[in-house]
């Protein structure tokens, strides 16, 4: 059955798709029939409350797990996509990438392969988001543990006076996306929060009053 | 236009980002992720109300972006152009589980029976005595979303969440533009009828 | 508008004074607080920054020592570092949160965010792992880590030798 035009119109007038001449006459129409105008405020409520419920961003759960399985499968589809007699001209200029992407994931398997093996702890993935660094990872038999290499970082300053904290227990508060950390006699002492870019920002917590 | 997604000033424009995909680099696509994953997320998420299988779906969406970045003519926004891709990964995975027979939604079938002003009887409403808050508002809404067909469901978040005009919506589907507005008139109705007892234990 | 939300919330959490909130759109009353519960959790993780050095005169004094299941600390350090001393500078057990990230903070300089992907098959927990100076994120990795092997993370210089991040999945319940 097909929509009839007043509620199209009716829809357009909600939606702002009349122009001035339009809205005005529809406006008028309301103004003579209660029950189109009850309709229409009704609709808006509708409209209202779908935008106020249904968020445009949402938290993406274990977003930097998303991530890290992105550039993953990114990697393998480079190497199983390269295939001889099939290149484009694009796949010539990501050949450094692809080369390094291939021994990454050839080098990944047997890292993983061997450390599974030996039933320890097992790196699967590492992602050092500055180039700079290098990321290795093995399994030590001697040591009975499982080590994650990063080489290439900054040095940190001699001078540099680490603040340790006793911490008891942690809180998470969903609505205001932080975790605050407690001391032995339950007194606040750091706040997570993160900034708008999603890093996180340990700060000194406010006692409690 | 969906509404504005511009980076931050001193954050990389997302056309730099998109040449850099274009040459090879994925540290450039791992920021347009970070950028745009919470905004995927929503967007799968209301269409098929599954944590679970949004997160997969959005996942998707951005691999599919990555293979598909070479013809990416930068026409449109990258926000944008990644919308399309997401939306129709996000309904076509819904078609098929409409198709494998879930019967999770109202079939269009009954459309006509809306339009004529008949009642949809909802289910597992609360009791009409007990008080609602806010959050509960919120959870008898997306009940009520989801119980619409993907067709309705599609245009009703497109236009009240994307804020897409008609014009973009009928590209987006693709549909004519009469079509949207029939599908936009129904899905409010239904949603009304659908929330009614909600909103009458609200007054 | 609910990013604009989520952004006055944290800045209100981050203690910054005039925080505008933006008008909710919608005329619905303001949102009533949802009853706490405890969150589900996937076991602890011992977490530790350690010095490693071969020079007695850098070491800091601190009087942390190693939890019972690590009394070795020193000798499996040794076999992977070259290095004769290990002085713990802070550590901290944590619960690792089913749904929701953990933070482990021995110090606040160098510390890891922690998301459990769930149990392991052949044993262990599923780990999505961040190792953050500051600001700045050094290393993300998928990790299973399993009971009696721990987690060595070689991290930068200082002084005279290298700072190391322990993590060590608890035994049992």
């Amino acid at each position: 059955m097909k929509t009839p035009p007043e509620d199209h119109d009716l829809i357009r007038w909600l939606d702002g798709e009349m122009n001035p001449a339009e809205r005005t006459r529809f406006a008028a129409r309301m103004d003579a029939d209660p029950a189109l105008k009850a309709e229409a405020e009704a609709m808006q409520r509708i409209s209202t409350d779908l935008r106020a419920h249904l968020p445009v961003e949402m938290p993406l759960p274990y977003a930097d797990f998303f991530n890290s399985q992105i550039q993953v499968r990114i990697a393998q589809e480079e190497v199983l996509s390269h295939e001889p007699g099939h290149r484009t001209w694009l796949d010539w200029l990501r050949m450094p990438t692809l080369v390094a992407a291939t021994a990454a994931v050839a080098i990944a398997g047997m890292i993983i392969w061997q450390q599974g093996a030996q039933g320890g702890s097992v790196v699967l993935s590492t992602y050092a988001p500055d180039p700079a660094v290098q990321a290795r990872s093995f399994h030590s038999e001697e040591a009975g543990a499982t080590v994650l290499m990063l080489d290439g970082l900054e040095d940190m300053p001699a001078d540099k006076k680490f603040v340790t904290f006793r911490i008891k227990h942690t809180e998470n508060d969903h609505e205001a996306a932080t975790t605050t950390l407690y001391g032995l006699h339950d007194e606040p002492l750091l706040v997570v929060a993160k900034d708008a870019r999603n890093q996180p920002r340990l700060l000194a917590a406010t006692p409690r009053g | 236009m969906p509404a504005s997604t511009a980076p931050d000033p001193g954050e990389v424009p997302d056309t730099d980002l998109v040449k850099r995909c274009q040459a090879g680099d994925t540290r450039a696509f791992d920021v347009l992720v970070n950028r745009y994953r919470n905004r995927v997320y929503a967007m799968t998420y209301h269409m098929i109300q599954n944590e679970t299988e949004a997160w997969d779906l959005a996942q998707e969406a951005f691999i599919k972006a990555w293979r598909a970045m070479p013809g990416f003519k930068l026409d449109s926004s990258f926000y944008t152009w990644l919308y399309r891709i997401a939306h129709n990964v996000t309904y076509d995975w819904l078609r098929k589980k409409k198709i494998q027979g879930d019967g999770e939604f109202d079939d269009s079938r009954t459309e006509h029976k809306v339009a004529a002003g008949a009642e949809a009887v909802p289910h597992g409403f609360l009791a009409p005595d007990t008080a609602l808050k806010n959050a509960e508002l919120g959870k008898r809404i997306n009940d009520a979303i989801s119980k619409l067909s993907p067709e309705h469901r599609q245009v009703i978040l497109l236009r009240e969440i994307e804020g897409l005009q008609y014009e973009e919506i009928a590209a987006t589907v693709p549909c004519s533009l009469g079509t949207v507005m029939s599908r936009l008139f129904y899905a409010r109705k239904k949603l009304q009828e659908l929330l009614k007892d909600t909103y009458e234990n609200a007054a | 508008m609910t990013h604009g939300l989520t952004i006055a919330l944290v800045l209100t959490a981050l203690g910054i004074a005039g925080a505008q909130q933006p008008a909710s759109p919608a005329q619905a009353p303001a949102p009533q607080p949802l009853p706490v519960k405890k969150p589900a959790t996937d076991g602890k993780v011992w977490g530790a920054l350690v010095y490693a050095t071969n020079d007695a005169a850098s070491l800091t004094g601190s009087t942390e020592t190693a939890p019972a299941d690590f009394a070795d600390m020193q000798s499996r350090l040794g076999k992977v570092f070259p290095y004769q001393r290990f002085e713990i500078i802070g550590q901290h057990l944590q619960d690792v949160f089913r749904e929701y990230e953990s933070w482990v903070v021995p110090t606040k300089d160098l510390f890891l965010k922690v998301d459990s992907k769930g149990p392991a098959n052949g044993g262990g927990m599923n780990l999505h792992l961040q190792f953050w100076r500051d600001q700045q994120v050094l290393v993300k990795t998928d990790t299973v880590l399993k009971a009696d092997s721990p987690l060595f993370i070689g991290g930068p210089k200082w002084r005279q030798g290298r700072l190391v991040f322990v993590l060590i999945l608890q035994k049992g319940r």
